[in-house]
């Protein structure tokens, strides 16, 4: 039942209750002759007999207008049957204003005022009418006295009964209002909860996606921070031995070689080793095994140099000065290495987790995405990342939020492969206007019905048990690009798994600052 | 008498030869053999069986690329000549999963979080070797001296003597 059809119900229903009211009450002690129903039986019953009454007498189709709002009007209409629905235009709407029946007047305030018409009248099924203009008025009411007497008081009822109801109307808009300010209240009251709730998901999904970047740091920094360790200890061990046993040697020229050797060595692939190990075991039966183990590290010509002292078993402490000087060099290296790493981590740190309180920054966005990788490097070990991101034009930015985005759409990857697949990232310009950026995965892609909400809030694949994440990462996302004026949206990749696609607006150069 | 070996994988080189330094003071009882991957391991794993040696001791990393630690662990408790192996997870990153995974399926004996302390590491690898000697050699006198000699002499007293068993 639509809203305008409800609407008449309720009248037709308050139409009767007044109805109903009026037939009891006693106006005058003319109550029988005041009776609508009585009125048009009256009328009906003159009408066939009544050439003055047959010439005013009009029907209508249903959906006929038949007084219209604004235009002139000079004659009285007295429903004999059917109903009609008055209505009045306000703005572009037709608003439904009465429901009209047998025995109503219609027309009355144009016909005894001469103002134009007020409602607009139309035919809610087949209407019958008696027509009248003020002349014919007049000569019914000569020609048939008992219909002039109920005439008038008909008019004042009709009128009485019309104020009765935009009284009632009147009570119960006010009691809607009321009800409708309470309504709103428990909205306004709602939203706050809501937009509270909102905002405490949005920091736990940021806390889930900065556990997520904790842990992967962690392991990042876990591994060249324990070869620093080790190292830093190993050296601290040998070098006041490797001092001390210097002296021993012919050529203290050879501990700088070996420790030298030791720097440049590159990591030896460990079976070449296991054989190499093996061959030096027959040579040297008498060594131990970790003497032949640090042996079999050494390249062809420090071997040669350490072979006179590993053939004779009487200078132990030389052999092992050497190779601990060849070890040493080593851990030297792998501190330069480790420390190189842990520095590169910082820096990528420090430009990923950009103050974005702070003013965006005209940016190469391809450094975040580059910064990205390294940071969530640790779920990507068996991922293979294939990159192809020539350059592209500026754009003015939130370097942070914008990181936030490319974590979060490669971590979903990540998850979505199960941490096993490839990652496509690839960007490029669209137009001069945009930038774009694709981020695809050869996982098992997202079904076509979810499409349009994956980028809803509380929508996740990810089930609640031990999984980072609360289901508002993309949702968050979105609202990173949208702030950024850009578009993001997913589809198939060619050949499997999703593919997202980011366009960002390009920066144009100083007028379009701020 | 077999030699038993210790098996340590790990796939960052610099982080594998501290595992060995560190353990390198067991060696004149149990070499050591390294890999830098799982199948690194399993071609290790066959060539000591086909020596006719053992293995004592696992010790394994778990994130690497291509098969994991716990993989690993859990093929090699499937394999009878890896059964009895102690095994031990030396990593810094394993999820609770994982961990779950390889205590319920590969029999995990000992998990270790990087970094680790030398001495600490030292101690597991003892203990769990004690543990397998006690459990698999009948002979135990020539392992009093480096591994946990207070336990083997228990074992070798609740064996009744040193020749009876």
């Amino acid at each position: 039942m639509s809203s305008d059809e409800k609407y008449m119900r309720y009248l037709k229903e308050s139409r009767e209750k007044v109805q109903k009211r009026e037939k009891t009450m006693d106006l005058h002690g003319t109550k029988r002759r005041l009776d609508k129903t009585t009125f048009v039986k009256h009328i009906k019953e003159l009408l066939p007999g009544s050439e003055l009454l047959k010439s005013h007498h009009q029907s209508y189709k249903q959906g006929d207008i038949i007084l219209r709002e604004h235009q002139e009007n000079r004659r009285l209409f007295v429903i004999l049957d059917g109903y009609v629905k008055q209505f009045k235009r306000s703005d572009e709407y037709d608003i439904a204003i009465d429901l009209q029946g047998p025995g109503d007047f219609m027309g009355l305030l144009s016909f005894q005022t001469g103002e134009r018409v007020f409602t607009t009248a139309r035919a809610s099924s087949d209407v019958e009418v008696l027509r009248v203009g003020q002349g014919s008025l007049d000569r019914i009411q000569q020609d048939y006295p008992e219909i002039s007497r109920v005439i008038q008081g008909l008019i004042f009822s009709n009128l009485s009964e019309r104020y009765r109801r935009v009284v009632t109307l009147h009570i119960e808009i006010a009691q809607l209002s009321r009800e409708l300010e309470k309504e709103r209240n428990n909205l306004r009251e709602t939203i706050s909860e809501l937009e509270q709730t909102r905002n405490l998901l949005i920091n736990q999904e940021k806390m889930a996606t900065l556990g997520e970047l904790t842990a992967g740091l962690a392991h990042e920094i876990n591994n060249p921070a324990s070869a620093l360790l080790r190292s830093v200890d190993y050296l601290t061990r040998v070098l006041p031995e490797m001092t001390e046993q210097a002296g021993a040697l012919p050529d203290t020229g050879l501990v700088r070689a070996f420790l030298e050797s030791g720097m440049q060595r590159e990591v030896q692939d460990t079976e070449q080793q296991r054989a190499k190990m093996k061959k030096l075991q027959q040579k040297y039966p008498h060594l131990s095994r970790s003497v032949l183990r640090d042996m079999a590290e050494l390249n062809h010509e420090m071997l040669v140099k350490v072979t006179p002292y590993a053939e004779s078993s009487d200078r132990p402490k030389s052999l092992r000065l050497l190779l601990d000087s060849h070890k040493a060099g080593v851990f030297l290296a792998s501190i330069q290495l480790s420390t190189g790493r842990i520095g590169h981590l910082v820096k990528s740190l420090k430009s990923y987790s950009r103050d974005s309180r702070a003013e965006p920054e005209v940016a190469d966005i391809r450094l975040g995405i580059q910064e990205t990788l390294m940071i969530i490097g640790n779920r990507l070990n068996d991922i293979e990342v294939d990159l192809n991101l020539p350059e592209i034009p500026l754009v003015k930015c939130y370097v942070g939020e914008l990181n936030q985005v490319w974590t979060n759409i490669i971590i979903n990857a990540c998850d979505a492969m199960d941490e096993k697949g490839k990652l496509f990232i690839s960007c490029g310009t669209a137009s001069d206007e945009h930038v774009w950026v694709t981020i695809a995965d050869n996982g098992p892609g997202v079904p076509d019905k979810l499409k349009d909400r994956i980028f809803e809030s509380s929508f996740t694949t990810k089930t609640a048990g031990g999984e980072f994440g609360l289901g508002i990462g993309l949702a968050i996302t979105k609202g990173v690009i949208q702030k950024h004026s850009g578009t993001i949206s997913v589809r198939d990749r060619m050949g499997g798994g999703a593919e997202f696609i980011i366009h960002l607006p390009v920066y144009k150069g100083k007028e379009s600052l701020g | 008498m077999s030699t038993i070996y210790i098996l340590c994988v790990e796939d960052e080189p610099e982080v594998l030869d501290v595992i060995v330094r560190d353990l390198s003071g067991l060696e004149e009882v149990f070499p050591i053999e390294m890999a830098v991957s799982a199948d690194e391991a399993r071609q290790i794993i066959k060539e000591i069986n086909e020596q006719g040696d053992k293995i004592g001791l696992a010790i394994c990393d778990h994130v690497m690329p291509g098969d994991k630690g716990v993989e690993l662990m859990i093929e090699m408790q499937k394999e009878e000549f890896t059964e009895r192996t102690r095994k031990v997870l030396l990593t810094g990153q394993a999820g609770l999963d994982a961990t779950v995974e390889a205590v319920n399926h590969a029999r995990l004996n000992r998990y270790i979080a990087k970094p680790w302390d030398p001495e600490n590491l030292v101690n597991v690898a003892k203990d769990e070797l004690t543990t397998y000697v006690i459990e698999n050699e009948k002979d135990l006198l020539p392992f009093m001296g480096i591994l946990d000699a207070k336990r083997i002499q228990e074992a070798i007293r609740a064996r009744g003597s040193i020749s009876d068993y």
